[in-house]
């Protein structure tokens, strides 16, 4: 994961867009906390740069 | 097998310069078993490369081969279609790679993605080290199978010398002594009487000193049956 994290800061992403965690299937409440860390610091962060804003991008890029 | 590790992404963009299309080429050889420029490295630097290019607002049209080995023509033909499309070539390969394609592609700018290291082996995963120094006349035969030339900090052959302490080498204490493991190993197999005879000076001609070397096998030269 460090390897990842240098990568993106030389290619000029925050590094802190990637995080791995790790937990078993039965800690749902541990998933919901990270899932929720994650969205916070994504959204702190803002759009991927590299994608642009949200309403420039396609349905397939959105994920939709 | 040849070990190298990957230039920073830094000095890869400053290599590529201002070329446009850009061709990542891997080798399924050395540098893939160590991790520094095989298929996966070269799909990684390709898509780091689109990306921080694209940052710098000026994305390139970044791909990326992989050959079975940089280092014979064969080969090489089998991308000589994308690389005549690419404005460079940036090769994963090691520096023989990089050279093969310099020559097999005269008119096409190549560069290197990787600093050639030495020629070792990984000792655990994820850790190599240099065993072969290539000096073109192998004592490996009177030093129980330890090279002093690669392995000795001064290439000593009448070693050890003063910086060896308790088993380690003066310049790093994390380097084990040559000399103390061809002494113990020799010992371990009754073998000391090899340290005992007089060995002429070493001809150092065969290797880097004597300047670039080459091999001429004329039973393996085509046409050497009929000449």
């Amino acid at each position: 994961m460090a390897h990842i994290q240098d990568l993106l800061t030389a290619i000029g992403l925050e590094p802190d867009r990637a995080q791995m965690f790790n937990m078993s299937a039965a800690m749902a409440s541990a998933f919901v906390t990270v899932a929720q860390e994650m969205t916070e610091r994504i959204a702190r962060l803002g759009p991927n740069p590299l994608r642009g804003p949200l309403d420039t991008l396609t349905d397939s890029e959105r994920g939709e | 097998m040849i070990v190298a590790e990957q230039k920073s992404l830094d000095e890869i963009k400053s290599l590529i310069g201002d070329a446009e299309r850009v061709l990542v080429v891997g080798c399924g050889t050395c540098v893939t078993v160590c991790f520094a420029g095989g298929a996966r490295e070269a799909a990684i630097v390709a898509a780091s490369l689109r990306m921080a290019t694209k940052l710098d607002g000026n994305g390139k049209d970044v791909t990326d081969v992989t050959v079975q080995r940089q280092c014979e023509w064969e080969y090489l033909d089998e991308i000589a279609e994308q690389i005549e499309g690419a404005d460079l070539v940036l090769s994963l390969g090691c520096g023989i790679g990089v050279q093969a394609i310099a020559e097999h592609f005269p008119r096409k700018w190549v560069v290197p993605g990787l600093n050639t290291s030495f020629m070792g082996l990984p000792t655990e995963q994820g850790v190599w080290a240099e065993r072969c120094a290539a000096c073109g006349d192998c004592v490996l035969g009177l030093t129980g199978g330890i090279c002093p030339i690669a392995r000795c900090s001064k290439s000593l052959l009448n070693g050890p010398c003063g910086g060896s302490e308790g088993g380690h080498c003066e310049i790093n204490p994390d380097i084990p002594c040559a000399w103390q493991l061809i002494y113990d190993r020799l010992s371990a197999l009754g073998k000391l009487d090899l340290l005992m005879a007089i060995q002429p000076p070493k001809n150092w001609k065969t290797s880097r000193d004597g300047g670039p070397r080459k091999i001429v096998r004329d039973d393996l030269r085509l046409g050497a049956e009929e000449e």
